[in-house]
């Protein structure tokens, strides 16, 4: 047993090393040439940042190799919003798309939402209002070829009879305290990820949810279940949320199933309250860190109150006090 | 034995009139610069008071000196090697300026360019750090001749241990007194300054004993100056560099009395070189407070002595300097009379400053509404004097009266003594009573009063031979610089490294 774990160690330090040092690059390490020690660990340095940097580059570049498969570029991309044949989400159902628009006016729009809505076009301001003004996000790394392939998907899946993008088998078992409760602590991370995700609460907030309210660099999700229409669009989004932001977060992180449940009950659970008003809690925010401040400074006073303080003019303000008095 | 010799000095403080002279002389010659100006390496202080800095000798707050607890060795009050890390950007026992005073200036030029007007121009007094006008609040001696200031003298920290009715009579009218305190540097045998500089810019001259500051070493760290319990080293805020009382050493090589010393009016100081024992300077700090002052004298070795002198030569003090030791002022002051003691020696940094304390007028009695100034002897007994010996104590007996006491009741003995001699009014009986309860022969009593009263300048300045030509020879190749003194460039200390 013991003899298999040293193996599989050094395994792993071969392959650690590996990782970090091109193969010449150890090859020359190894022999042991006739550079100094202290030349050698700099450079060992050195590569081994470039190693590191050399394989972010790797990864960088796999990106749109990982695209290629269309319908993998689907599922990462748009089933947080759009169905084939499994009725609305966030978006409206894909199926036979093509068939209700044109190719031109769908390619145009899919390397651009934005832009088609802000132009005026009728339908696109149709689809807008009827997604409760979520605009559709720029499709990562879109372009026309990709835009046109991801037709011939639509096309394609909608003539089968059950499409593998019908959506989720979402549970419709009745969301319970318990399943709040943990949704709560997830939001707030309390509770970890069960693949390292990032809690919710560092960019989003929801109101009363902390003391010092949550993070702004996502929009407030107070209402984020009403926004999104329920309990089936909400969970299709946590599956594969598809903005810039949260895509490379939760990509290699997903939620787990039961993490999306609790999650959209406790999201339920606020859809009733107001979200915060915004100015409101930065000028509490504000008064909370002067307030903070103030605190500290009386305290390190009173910590320090022994300090030496000046001699003559505390010596000459006692006695001038003690002789108005 | 590891013996060394000290310049060392004696202030007769009965013969100091107070006239700042000194204070001048050392300004004009050394601090009469940028950054300088609050500095006085030499001051004179009106006793009691508060002193200058405020309050320099309360090292509740000041924490300066070194401080013995508990049987442990003696440690540095203010700082210390762990010490320093937390305090490493400040200093939290450091006077502030307005500790000092803020230097000012009068604005002469108004009094020619002044714009017409209903009333007579005047010179405002303007700050020499800001330049702006400036409300005079204090100065280095601010309580001058004020003895019974209920500010600065009422809250001189010697007068811990007095009775109410002795604090009383120091300040009601009639009845206060004071005296004169000059001070410079003591460049003491076991300098609080030198141990806390963390850059070791501070150094004690092995061939003289003069404590100096390395202007090109000096990184504004400030430990000296919380450290210094006589907080005689001063920090220039202009070249980012300490400075102190350097015991005008340029002088003192080419064979003239520091500047101070030299104009001194009423001649009250006297220089002369000492020989010590270095190897017992640890054992003699750590004594405890009342056996201080004996301890600092049993350093001190005498200098007529066969043994001492071999030793002394075998440690490489020239014979010019042991025949200057022999014949110091200060060795007969110090040793021979013990007229003269070493301030504060409870601070433990053994200074090698030694004043001889004051006479004093007598105590005044109010009889029926009159104040009665006399006695009915010619002299009046020591402890009648207005400056209460406890005073005395506090400042030059760490406390303990005995060798205040032994110090004055001398003086006192000499000046029956000398009446019997020159009036004549007073009976030798009387003269010898006193001088034998003094424990002082005739010859002595007159050696004193020779001393003290018709002291010549070599009489007062008995400078030891520096031999600079050998002391340059451990830094420098003395045929190398041949022939090139005055040429180059001396920069001027400058902030940074």
């Amino acid at each position: 047993m013991s003899a298999l774990a040293s193996i599989r160690c050094r395994r792993r330090s071969v392959v650690r090393t590996a990782g970090r040092y091109s193969p010449r690059q150890v090859g020359s390490l190894m022999k042991g040439s006739a550079t100094s020690r202290g030349v050698r660990r700099a450079c060992q340095r050195i590569i081994g940042l470039a190693g590191v940097g050399g394989c972010l580059a790797l990864c960088m570049a796999a990106i749109p190799a990982f695209g290629q498969d269309t319908p993998d570029y689907f599922r990462q991309n748009c089933t947080s919003c759009h169905t084939i044949g499994g009725g609305r989400l966030t978006g409206p159902d894909l199926k036979d798309v093509t068939k209700r628009q044109t190719r031109e006016w769908l390619a145009k729009y899919l390397l651009n939402p934005r832009a088609v809505i802000d132009s005026g076009d009728p339908y696109a301001k149709k689809l807008y209002e009827e997604a409760r003004n979520v605009p559709m996000p720029t499709p990562p790394a879109i372009n026309a070829e990709r835009a046109q392939k991801l037709l011939d998907l639509i096309e394609a899946e909608s003539l089968l009879e059950k499409s593998q993008f019908k959506g989720l088998q979402i549970s419709t078992a009745p969301f319970t305290d318990e399943d709040r409760a943990r949704g709560h602590e997830i939001y707030l991370g309390m509770r970890r990820l069960e693949k390292g995700g990032t809690a919710c609460i560092s960019c989003h907030s929801v109101s009363k949810s902390a003391a010092l309210g949550g993070g702004r660099l996502g929009p407030d999700l107070t209402n984020v279940f009403e926004r999104l229409k329920g309990r089936v669009a909400l969970s299709a989004w946590l599956v594969a949320p598809g903005t810039e932001t949260m895509q490379p977060i939760f990509r290699n992180h997903p939620l787990s199933p039961d993490e999306i449940q609790w999650l959209v009950a406790f999201f339920e659970s606020t859809a009733a309250e107001s979200p915060p008003d915004p100015s409101r809690n930065q000028v509490s925010f504000l008064l909370a860190g002067l307030a903070g401040a103030i605190t500290g400074v009386f305290f390190l006073d009173s910590l320090w109150k022994n300090r030496f303080h000046s001699v003559r003019r505390s010596l000459v303000d006692a006695n001038t006090a003690r002789g108005k008095s | 034995m590891n013996i060394r010799s000290q310049v060392s000095m004696v202030f007769h403080l009965d013969k100091c009139i107070g006239c700042h002279t000194c204070s001048i002389a050392c300004k004009n010659v050394w601090t009469d610069r940028k950054g300088a100006e609050y500095m006085w390496w030499n001051n004179v202080e009106t006793k009691p008071g508060t002193g200058y800095p405020t309050k320099w000798e309360d090292q509740d707050q000041y924490h300066g000196g070194w401080e013995k607890q508990n049987g442990q060795p003696i440690r540095i009050k203010s700082t210390g090697k762990a010490r320093v890390i937390p305090n490493i950007f400040h200093n939290p026992y450091m006077p502030s300026l307005d500790d000092y005073y803020e230097p000012w200036t009068y604005d002469y030029q108004n009094l020619f360019n002044a714009p017409e007007g209903a009333d007579q121009p005047i010179a405002k007094p303007i700050s020499m750090i800001t330049g702006e006008d400036i409300k005079v609040e204090a100065g280095p001696n601010w309580d001058d001749d004020l003895g019974g200031s209920p500010i600065y003298a009422a809250n001189d920290p010697n007068l811990q241990g007095l009775t109410e009715q002795q604090r009383l009579q120091l300040s009601s009218v009639e009845r206060l007194v004071f005296f004169y305190l000059p001070r410079i540097c003591n460049h003491c045998l076991n300098p609080c300054c030198v141990a806390s500089c963390p850059s070791g810019a501070l150094y004690k001259r092995g061939e003289d004993g003069i404590v100096l500051i390395d202007q090109k070493r000096c990184r504004a760290w400030r430990s000296c100056v919380a450290a210094c319990p006589y907080k005689k080293t001063y920090f220039n805020w202009f070249t980012g560099k300490s400075e102190k009382c350097i015991l005008c050493f340029p002088r003192l090589e080419t064979g003239q009395a520091p500047a101070c010393f030299h104009s001194c009016v009423g001649r009250i100081r006297y220089l002369g070189v000492l020989l010590y024992d270095a190897d017992r300077l640890e054992e003699v700090a750590n004594l405890p407070d009342e056996q201080l002052v004996e301890g600092q004298r049993s350093l001190i070795l005498n200098p007529h002595d066969r043994d001492v002198i071999r030793k002394a030569q075998s440690a490489g003090i020239p014979d010019g300097v042991i025949e200057s030791a022999q014949r110091s002022p200060v060795y007969k002051f110090v040793m021979e009379w013990k007229l003269a003691l070493p301030p504060h020696i409870e601070y433990r940094t053994l200074p090698m400053l030694f004043y001889v304390p004051p006479m004093s007028p007598v105590m005044a009695n109010t009889d029926n509404g009159l104040t009665n100034h006399a006695m009915d002897s010619l002299f009046h007994g020591i402890d009648a004097s207005r400056v209460p010996m406890k005073y005395l104590a506090n400042l030059f007996g760490a406390g303990h009266e005995g060798v205040v006491r032994y110090a004055l009741g001398k003086q006192l003995a000499v000046r029956w003594h000398r009446r019997a001699e020159t009036v004549g009014d007073v009976d030798r009986a009387t003269a010898d009573r006193f001088l034998r309860e003094a424990d002082c022969t005739i010859e002595e009593a007159d050696e004193i009063y020779k001393l003290t009263s018709l002291c010549t300048f070599e009489d007062r300045f008995v400078i030891p031979p520096m031999y600079r030509e050998q002391a340059i020879e451990m830094i420098k190749e003395p045929h190398e610089q041949r022939a090139e003194t005055g040429f180059g460039f001396v920069g001027g200390p400058r902030r940074g490294l």
